[in-house]
């Protein structure tokens, strides 16, 4: 077993900035992600062979993320690449599982960067070939250079769109149609909240400039439908959408494409802090259920801080400068640098009421409404891991379910690969609805270790069983 | 403070998991207006977090015809009970390491003919024959091929289901919070739910609620000498159909089953006392890492998931079952001591007899709580 100061769950803008916080100051510091390279989704690292200017937009992240691997490799940071945390106990004992084996890590404090992961919305055909989520048709191109389809539908909400979609443009798709949920009007006072946002104004600017280059406009007030096809999607219908993102009838309006691409938000991927025993609050501007935070970012769990997007959706600049922030923090707390760190958090505070301010103005606007939750039909699957339809959902509700643990009991939804990452809130979401309760994430279930499937000889990181070894 | 509702049953049931379920299921069945409390949800505690084995073998002697009897009823109510439980006579094999081990599994053999339970003792060219997906070195193994497994999450629903189709009340989410005793009878049952407090008159009580009945027992002067054991279960991802023997070694200090999707469910044989309100430990959960010594297979796969359970042990391992001296009206069956999901269906039918006929069609006397009064006195 290893001792640590400080372990940095997440490689993304987050985990490294707090990485290089506590480091340059003088802190013990590993940081363990599942990624093969440091980075995270933001940061993402193309494969070995793909040409990194293929993705021209990404190309100033890529940059920005290596130059803080490189800070963080300077200050000593330890990093344990394609290494996933499946389980953490009291007293910050992690237990990791890798390619090279067990491992267990033992650290005085623990920094979540654990980011998030894209909404999922149910809506009949999303389970079919050809119909992604945004952030996975991002990552396939950043990754490895290539298009998800040809000819693409691309449906969500917020800014994020428009950057993808002139991403797909750039490396040479055909950009099928552009739905944006939010109405127009509604989306104006978003221009006002841009006015001291240089850097993402730039971004958008040029994002759109390719978008008119190819003659595509983004559609305002409408949204996803359902996706249709064989064996793959071959089209897909969308329609207009009222204030409360429910469709409006005889809208809708069928389009012929390969790829539907699906970005509603994101979701804070916050099982280890809740495994960790940090209480979370439900706040769906925010993505959902996030852990609840003091102002250094430290969760109700002794020694567990967490920042970034698996705090709450916030956006990279967000992460960073939390991240710095805990980093600081985590340092100071194991003895290096106390006697700066309350001065160089006080230093950080303008920026990130500026940040939070922003953020706040955006979820206002893009967090989906109720709507986009009634997509799925009685036969449209909710669980794709156990293939569970709805009507199984509402049959287990009938027998007198009346919450997302039990469905699952009952249904098998949520028991698969996955543990319901995906389905677990469209359970909550039609529990809630159904039995007219709020959508407190509470409902769902207790994490248990091991949160990812691992090895069976992994479970004993610490004293490996042999498979020979039988007496007690 | 809203003044407290009132009803009134024949029976109330203290606890929604497999024994009350049973009860209130048979309960019902002969007309009785049943209530039945429930803290949380149906079947949420032991009842549905256990390794899911029905088995009458290698059962204490006075728990075996029971265990035999309840085989029977396991098989009889799956028409009747409307849901699919995944209930399987797949078989039992108990196996052994050690020489002791096979000696004491002949002897136990011998003693289940005698008592009508088809078993068979095997030597270890019949184990490798007749289940060659096993470790290598074990000795051989007895085997009750009218043993078998049910899914825990469901079965327990699912008589629970069909008890309130019968007519009888579940009140899931709600608690029993006193037992109303006056002059030595049982006259009501106070519940404690969403909406507040609520008052159930009644002359019968069961109180049938796990580890959980200790404290509410104390408080009508029923010491019961019951503590919790976490019991944890670990999962792995889909495999291809292997066995539908449920697996188990004392010597490996394992047991294992395949379930009908195809995972593998292991459980580790010796628990840790206390509740498992709380996550599982690291030292709870490595040692679910011992299902290779049963399935060596398993070096390969991955655990997905896993879940715990409280047991409600007694000192002398088999429960307690029956009316106390001095409450009219008041019937344990609690302490079932990790035997109550195979137990539980014969036990309720057995209480609906006791209660509606006067005596159990079998005899329950080895399970009396007069058999711990003199244990009482020597216990600090």
């Amino acid at each position: 077993m290893n001792a640590v100061e400080v372990a940095v769950v997440g490689a993304g803008p987050g985990g490294l900035a707090a990485a290089v916080a506590a480091a340059e100051r003088g802190a013990q510091v590993t940081v363990i992600d599942s990624g093969r390279q440091p980075g995270g989704q933001y940061y993402r690292v193309p494969g070995d062979g793909v040409p990194g200017d293929g993705v021209p937009v990404h190309a100033p992240r890529r940059e920005a993320g290596q130059r803080l691997v490189a800070r963080a490799a300077a200050a000593g940071v330890r990093f344990l690449s394609g290494a996933t945390v499946w389980g953490a106990f009291p007293g910050n004992l992690l237990a990791l599982s890798s390619a090279d084996g067990p491992r267990a890590l033992q650290a005085q404090l623990v920094i979540l960067a654990t980011g998030a992961y894209d909404r999922p919305v149910a809506f009949p055909g999303w389970t079919l070939p050809g119909v992604l989520t945004a952030g996975a048709a991002q990552a396939l191109l950043v990754e490895t250079g290539t298009l998800p389809g040809k000819r693409i539908v691309l449906a969500g909400s917020g800014p994020l769109q428009i950057t993808l979609a002139a991403e797909l443009l750039r490396t040479g798709a055909q950009l099928v149609g552009l739905f944006e949920g939010q109405s127009l009007p509604a989306v104006l006072p978003f221009l006002r909240a841009l006015l001291n946002q240089r850097a993402r104004v730039a971004e958008g600017m040029a994002a759109l400039r390719t978008l008119a280059r190819h003659g595509v406009v983004p559609q305002t007030g409408w949204g996803i439908v359902a996706a249709e096809g064989g064996e793959e999607v071959e089209q897909v219908t969308v329609a207009r959408l009222d204030a409360e993102w429910r469709l409006i009838p005889g809208s809708e309006r069928t389009l012929a494409c390969d790829t539907l691409l699906v970005g509603y938000g994101f979701v804070p991927s916050s099982t280890l802090a809740r495994l960790l025993g940090a209480a979370h609050a439900y706040r769906p501007e925010w993505g959902g259920e996030v852990p609840v935070r003091d102002a250094r970012c430290r969760t109700t769990a002794p020694g567990v801080y967490a920042v970034g997007d698996g705090a709450g959706i916030g956006g990279a600049p967000l992460a960073l400068l939390e991240g710095e922030l805990a980093g600081i923090d985590a340092a100071a707390q194991t003895g290096h640098g106390q006697a700066t760190a309350d001065a160089a958090i006080a230093a950080l505070a303008p920026a990130l009421a500026r940040e939070r301010r922003f953020m706040q103005t955006y979820a206002a606007l893009f967090t989906p409404g109720p709507g986009l939750a009634e997509r799925a039909r009685d036969d449209t699957i909710l669980c794709r891991c156990e293939d569970i339809t709805q009507a199984e959902v509402r049959h287990a509700l009938e027998l007198g379910a009346d919450s997302a643990a039990e469905v699952k009991s009952i249904t098998r939804a949520g028991m698969g690969n996955c543990q319901g990452r995906i389905c677990g809130r469209l359970l909550a979401e039609l529990v809630a609805r159904e039995r007219g309760l709020p959508v407190t994430e509470a409902d769902l279930w207790a994490p248990r270790p091991p949160i990812f499937p691992v090895p069976v000889s992994h479970l004993d990181p610490v004293w490996a069983v042999a498979p020979k070894e039988v007496a007690q | 403070m809203k003044q407290a509702r009132r009803t009134a049953a024949d029976v109330v049931i203290i606890g929604g998991g497999i024994v009350g379920c049973s009860a209130a299921y048979f309960l019902a069945g002969r007309g009785a207006r049943v209530v039945l409390l429930e803290k949380g949800v149906i079947g949420g505690e032991a009842s549905g977090r256990n390794g899911g084995g029905v088995r009458a073998q290698c059962r204490d002697r006075f728990e075996r015809p029971l265990a035999m009897a309840s085989v029977k009823l396991w098989v009889e109510m799956q028409p009747d009970l409307g849901f699919e439980t995944e209930y399987t006579q797949g078989g039992n094999i108990r196996l052994a390491v050690t020489e002791e081990r096979m000696a004491s599994l002949t002897r136990e053999g011998e003693e289940e003919l005698a008592d009508g339970l088809m078993v068979e003792v095997w030597d270890r060219e019949t184990l490798r024959r007749r289940a060659p997906y096993l470790a290598d070195n074990f000795l051989g193994a007895k085997y009750c091929p009218t043993d078998g497994t049910a899914n825990p999450l469901l079965a327990t629903r699912a008589i629970g289901w069909a008890a309130r189709r019968r007519g009888a009340s579940l009140r899931t989410r709600t608690a029993a919070a006193a037992i109303d005793v006056r002059g030595g009878q049982v006259e009501s049952v106070t519940a404690v739910d969403r909406d507040g407090e609520l008052v159930i008159e009644t002359p019968h009580v069961i109180h049938a609620a796990g580890a959980w009945s200790v404290p509410l027992a104390r408080t009508i002067g029923v010491d019961l000498p019951v503590h919790p054991e976490r019991n944890l279960i670990g999962v792995t991802q889909r495999r291809p159909r292997q066995f539908t023997e449920f697996l188990s070694s004392h010597d490996a200090g394992v047991y294992a089953r395949q379930a009908r999707e195809g995972h593998i469910h292991v459980g580790c044989i010796g628990s840790r006392p206390g509740f498992f309100d709380s996550q599982p430990g690291p030292l709870e959960i490595a040692p679910l890492a011992r299902g290779v010594r049963l399935l060596p297979d398993l070096a390969g796969a991955r655990y997905l998931r896993t879940w715990g359970g409280t047991l409600d042990m007694t000192p002398d391992r088999i429960p307690i079952i029956g009316p106390v001296d001095g409450i009219g009206g008041y019937f344990l069956a609690a302490g079932f001591s990790g035997h109550g999901f195979c137990i539980g269906p014969i036990v309720g039918r057995l209480l609906t007899e006791w209660l509606l006929d006067g005596a159990p069609s079998l005899s329950l006397d080895a399970f009396q709580y007069a058999r711990f009064a003199a244990l009482a006195h020597a216990l600090p």
